[in-house]
């Protein structure tokens, strides 16, 4: 396996060789903190209206348990797979770490269309957007999460087509590990999602 | 486990390489509360107070797990990130505990 082609000089953790890596990184997880805020101010909405349905179905008779525990094995895999990726870049293995960050954004965009899916039988069972103030705090909570895995998908994507274009340096490493922080920070809020939505939602 | 860590170590050009052993720890542990809070409820014999605070223990648990491993908190140089995701997680408590408790109910 061609594994030290491409790391020629590469220092051994290289997302913090220089001082622009760690800068990116400390600047990211004040961004994380600021985003813990942005989900706080959605779950606090929703717990406050969770019990307010009017004449739509209530959390207990909507959500399906399979569903949620099938989309939440796969976040939690997807969660697996990148941290397994920062571990080839750490070792300067190009390619298992491409292999890695395409095997989440595929994990990731199951859990997408699961969660597309779910949305929409919901839709039929009479649950829209505007249907109740559970029904708005819940699509926006778990709407704004579902619109963080897409553009944790698409950054991830592009990513990997910076890496072959620009090849794994100091300057792109940053740029892997921040994003692979990003997605464990996704899983991180999901955590709390299926707590408090689906499964506190089922016991009432 | 000491012939993993010298291919690893060999690959890395003698650099000390952490194994992917501690992620796949903390993947079974997540995996593991994961269950036990699905199992809870799906079980729904539990009376509803019990079962709120197997969940929300569960999911504090699983949320230390994986900040710790996944996202490098253990390790070394990461006082600015434990403090910029604190600060978040102290705002958060104060504004669900005063939207909620003082404001709406």
């Amino acid at each position: 396996m061609s594994a030290h082609d491409h790391a020629e000089g590469l220092p051994h953790q290289p997302e913090t060789a220089t001082l622009e890596g760690r800068n990116k990184i400390l600047g990211f997880w004040i961004f994380l903190g600021a985003e813990t805020v942005l989900f706080g101010t959605l779950f606090s909405a929703y717990l406050a209206l969770r019990h307010n349905v009017m004449d739509g179905p209530h959390p207990s008779e909507l959500f399906q348990l399979p569903m949620v525990f099938a989309a939440t094995m796969i976040l939690l895999t997807s969660s697996l797979t990148s941290v397994f990726a920062v571990q080839a870049l750490h070792s300067h293995k190009k390619n298992a770490m491409v292999g890695w960050l395409l095997v989440t954004i595929l994990l990731g965009l199951g859990f997408l269309g699961l969660e597309i899916y779910e949305f929409s039988e919901y839709v039929h069972e009479g649950h829209g957007f505007t249907t109740s103030a559970f029904s708005s705090a819940f699509y926006t909570l778990v709407g704004f999460h579902g619109a963080h895995v897409a553009f944790g998908i698409l950054w991830i994507g592009l990513l990997i087509l910076q890496i072959f274009k620009k090849d794994l340096t100091v300057v792109t490493a940053p740029k892997i590990y921040v994003s692979a922080i990003y997605w464990h920070f996704i899983d991180v809020v999901w955590v709390f999602i299926f707590t408090v939505v689906y499964l506190m939602g089922k016991v009432g | 486990m000491s012939s993993n860590h010298s291919a690893t170590g060999e690959q890395a050009k003698r650099h000390r390489t952490e194994g992917p052993k501690k992620h796949v720890v903390a993947f079974v542990m997540s995996l593991a509360l994961t269950i036990i809070a699905f199992a809870a409820v799906a079980a729904g014999e539990i009376n509803t107070t019990f079962t709120y605070i197997i969940l929300v223990s569960m999911a504090i648990l699983q949320v230390f797990v994986q900040m710790a491993f996944w996202m490098h908190m253990k390790d070394r140089g990461h006082l600015f990130p434990i403090i910029a995701i604190f600060a978040g997680v102290i705002i958060v408590f104060t504004m669900v505990i005063m939207a909620l408790y003082w404001v709406w109910w």
